[in-house]
């Protein structure tokens, strides 16, 4: 049986968590940047109408 | 279903519930997987505590080509059809699929070195693979690099169409060639050579990785047509 597994499990652990953690954030910050702004335009299409 | 939600006004109604829903069910989903893979689920006999890295390894490959799988039908859908909305899509999954493949390759190394004795092989299974990793930078390079968001859209798109050859290249390269990567050991004929103690976390885990695609994908989505209603908004602007 291969021994020492544990050295590495622990970075190919890592190394998933972090990359899902980062692409989840830039995913949510871009979301939340954008809906920001198409909110801001929705009191000009009021003014407009 | 599809041809409904083809509609962007009726997409942004689902999708404010259904993003937050797939996210929940993301976080959900590795809270059980994550423990289960990591202590509650049994060494091998053989390969140790390393087996535990099939957990996010196998996930991580069977998504990296589900989401170009995904890609591919959108993009067919936005050439054939010209809807914007599959453009949306194809594009919007691209990242997601491309960190899959890249955790994919990553964790690989990590597995093939206490295994196999070596980091890396040039061999059918991981060059194959190796390629779908750089066939999703090509893809989001191109969007990037062509400013006429249709014409980009029809170049990343027939991209996308050629590069599906590279699917069952991946799929059946440990069977066509001499490769240092086990063959297919459960979607294979005469079904799963896998433990059912180790078929729970990796199901978990699958379920997981699918789940936070959809919930990304999403998400993305949603970003680019608020994009496009700023853009749309503001060269009326310029231009009024």
């Amino acid at each position: 049986m291969i021994e020492g597994g544990w050295d590495y499990v622990w970075p190919a652990y890592a190394v998933t968590i972090g990359a899902l953690l980062v692409v989840t954030v830039v995913v949510a910050l871009r979301a939340m940047h954008w809906a920001k702004r198409a909110r801001a335009l929705e009191p000009k299409k009021d003014e407009r109408a | 279903m599809l041809s409904y939600l083809a509609n962007p006004q009726r997409f942004m109604g689902f999708s404010a519930w259904a993003a937050p829903l797939f996210a929940v069910l993301a976080f959900v989903l590795f809270a059980v997987g994550l423990p289960w893979a990591l202590f509650y689920s049994p060494a091998d006999y053989q390969q140790g505590e390393t087996v535990r890295i099939m957990y996010v390894h196998v996930p991580a490959a069977w998504w990296a080509m589900g989401v170009y799988a995904f890609m591919g039908g959108a993009s067919f859908v936005g050439l054939v059809w010209r809807h914007v909305l599959a453009d949306i899509a194809a594009r919007a999954a691209a990242p997601v699929g491309a960190v899959f493949a890249g955790v994919c390759l990553v964790t690989g190394s990590l597995w093939g070195a206490p295994t196999w004795g070596t980091w890396w092989e040039w061999d059918g299974r991981l060059t194959s693979m190796l390629a779908l990793f750089i066939i999703y930078l090509g893809y989001l390079a191109l969007w990037s690099a062509v400013e006429d968001e249709e014409k980009a859209a029809r170049l990343a798109a027939i991209l996308c169409l050629v590069g599906l050859i590279n699917l069952p290249i991946i799929k059946f390269s440990v069977d066509w060639w001499s490769t240092l990567h086990q063959p297919a050991s459960i979607m294979r004929s005469g079904g799963s050579a896998i433990d059912p103690s180790m078929m729970g976390p990796l199901l978990t885990m699958a379920g997981a990785f699918l789940a936070l695609f959809g919930a990304l994908t999403l998400y993305n989505m949603r970003a680019a047509i608020f994009r496009r209603r700023v853009e749309a908004a503001e060269l009326r602007g310029a231009g009024a």
